[in-house]
């Protein structure tokens, strides 16, 4: 299958040496929310989280210092960066750095939190995230060796043989993993739970970029096997 | 027709058509509850009535997501007009589309500082599971047609018949996603009324107004999806008899089964979703569709 038929009319392509990006209204689409959200991340301030305070009438009110938010909001906004690049990218070994590279600052962004059930949850997910990487690289060396190219323009034109079928299942469950989606999103879920836990300005590039290397690895899927 | 007027025009119908459509989704759900309901242009003037409305500003907010979200969430739909009914383009950009409306969902609840919003954030982030029946049942279609293209996939079925007759799992599994969107769904766990209006709960005036008319807009663009790609050509009055048949019958559902907890709601929607796959799956693979 090719990008036109997947991501309609292709707009162009931008070529940095054999690193060839290429845009298609889908890509479009999804590199400028990324890069919306980005711009949002930088200039927001974070919210001031509430909950009643146990065995009392008052409420228990947490911020956040202006340190631990730059520090914080600087993963983030890389992070959006990170994942922006995913979208557009038209080699398979760049996306899955791109998908490493959110992996770590995703498991970074939430380690600095000092609540245990957040760090358990942070520890999980870091496992998950680690474990999935050899997937990850591994499915694309699979899928390198068996067709000598990580072009998703020439991979889109070969017939799938068993061994890049077998290097894309690799993949996705490497990207299941590192994205911490389905059926690992309970870990991901939990970090957010208490007052005190990752507020809005990094919450939101963990979960947009998550969501959207997925969509863009069921594109990149379909490239490689149909 | 020029396009912007296109566009427009589009957007207006989505905004009117889907504000009614959810009005008769509630007089629905009234009528089977044995009580009058409100009239069906409430919805509209519900709508309507939240842009002249004052609008109040918690002081826990993070002011700029607050109040940037929901003109993203008014601006996705309205892409998804674009490129639904307007381009008929890709059905991945629809999904992309689907992808940010979970996000919005997520953060509208999380910046406000509430801990009902809050909440509804995190049940947000389980609900995501909808997007794996969607992907499916796009991917599905994807094999039988051989394109991704609404327009394309219109002109599949207007030479080999619907797609609701080759591939009926795939189709259920996009109705489960529509369930899921629907209001008072046994699957809308984000909006549970023990989190009051879930991830809405902290937006009042003109920001529940664009809510409105984005979830005006969301219905609509669903049931169109819905109706093309799987009902195959259809005129203006096949449209309106299929979004007003759905409508109801997704009124009926919700009004007899009651909200599922967050992690039934999900296995539910999982096992559907896994049956469902495997059966069109199957159905393809040993040729029983062409």
């Amino acid at each position: 299958m090719d990008f036109v038929t997947l991501g309609g009319n292709l707009l162009g392509t931008i070529q940095l040496g054999d690193i060839v990006l290429y845009l298609t209204p889908f890509s479009l689409f999804l590199f400028a929310v990324l890069l919306g959200f980005t711009v949002l991340i930088g200039l927001s301030k974070p919210e001031t989280q509430v909950e009643a305070t146990m065995h009392y009438l008052n409420n228990t009110e947490v911020k956040v210092g202006q340190k631990e938010l730059k520090q914080r909001r600087f993963l983030a906004v890389i992070c959006g960066i990170a994942s922006a690049g995913a979208m557009i990218t038209g080699d398979l070994f760049n996306f899955t750095l791109f998908m490493a590279l959110v992996g770590i600052l995703n498991i970074g962004i939430v380690s600095a939190v000092k609540q245990t059930s957040v760090l358990n949850s942070a520890f999980n997910y870091g496992l998950i995230a680690m474990m999935c990487s050899l997937p990850l690289f591994g499915g694309a060396a699979i899928i390198l060796a068996a067709t000598g190219t990580l072009s998703l323009a020439v991979l889109s034109q070969m017939p799938a043989s068993p061994m890049v079928v077998f290097g894309a299942v690799m993949m996705l469950i490497g990207i299941l993993g590192e994205s911490g989606v389905a059926p690992f999103f309970a870990s991901k879920a939990e970090m957010f739970r208490t007052a005190g836990s990752p507020y809005i300005v990094i919450i939101v590039i963990i979960h947009l970029s998550s969501l959207f290397i997925i969509v863009r690895a069921v594109e990149i899927l379909l490239l490689v096997l149909w | 027709m020029n396009l912007m007027a296109e566009i427009l025009i589009q957007v207006v119908i989505a905004f009117l058509a889907g504000s009614l459509l959810l009005g008769l989704h509630r007089k629905v759900m009234a009528r089977v509850q044995k009580r009058p309901g409100p009239p069906i242009v409430q919805q509209l003037i519900h709508s309507l009535k939240f842009f002249f409305k004052e609008t109040a500003f918690p002081k826990t907010v993070s002011k700029v997501f607050y109040i940037g979200i929901v003109f993203i969430l008014a601006l996705i739909w309205v892409v998804g007009v674009i490129v639904g009914p307007v381009a008929k383009d890709s059905l991945l950009i629809l999904f992309g589309v689907y992808a940010v409306y979970k996000i919005v969902e997520h953060n509208s609840g999380s910046s406000s500082g509430s801990p009902y919003g809050k909440l509804s954030c995190v049940r947000a982030v389980l609900s995501a599971a909808t997007e794996l029946p969607l992907f499916a049942s796009i991917v599905f279609v994807y094999l039988v047609t051989g394109t991704m293209n609404i327009g394309e996939i219109i002109t599949y079925q207007s030479v080999h018949g619907p797609l609701i007759f080759s591939i009926p799992l795939a189709a259920l599994m996009f109705f489960m996603l529509i369930i899921t969107k629907s209001p008072y769904s046994p699957f809308a766990i984000t909006k549970d009324k023990v989190l009051i209006s879930g991830f809405e709960t902290e937006h009042f005036g003109f920001l529940r107004g664009f809510m409105l008319f984005s979830e005006a807009i969301a219905w609509y663009v669903l049931l169109w999806v819905f109706l093309t790609i799987f009902f195959g050509p259809l005129n203006a009055v096949g449209y309106l008899v299929g979004m007003i048949v759905i409508s109801f019958v997704t009124g009926f559902i919700n009004a007899t089964t009651p909200l599922l907890s967050p992690n039934h709601s999900v296995m539910t929607q999982i096992t559907i979703g896994a049956i469902c796959f495997a059966g069109t799956a199957l159905m393809i693979f040993t040729g029983v569709v062409a």
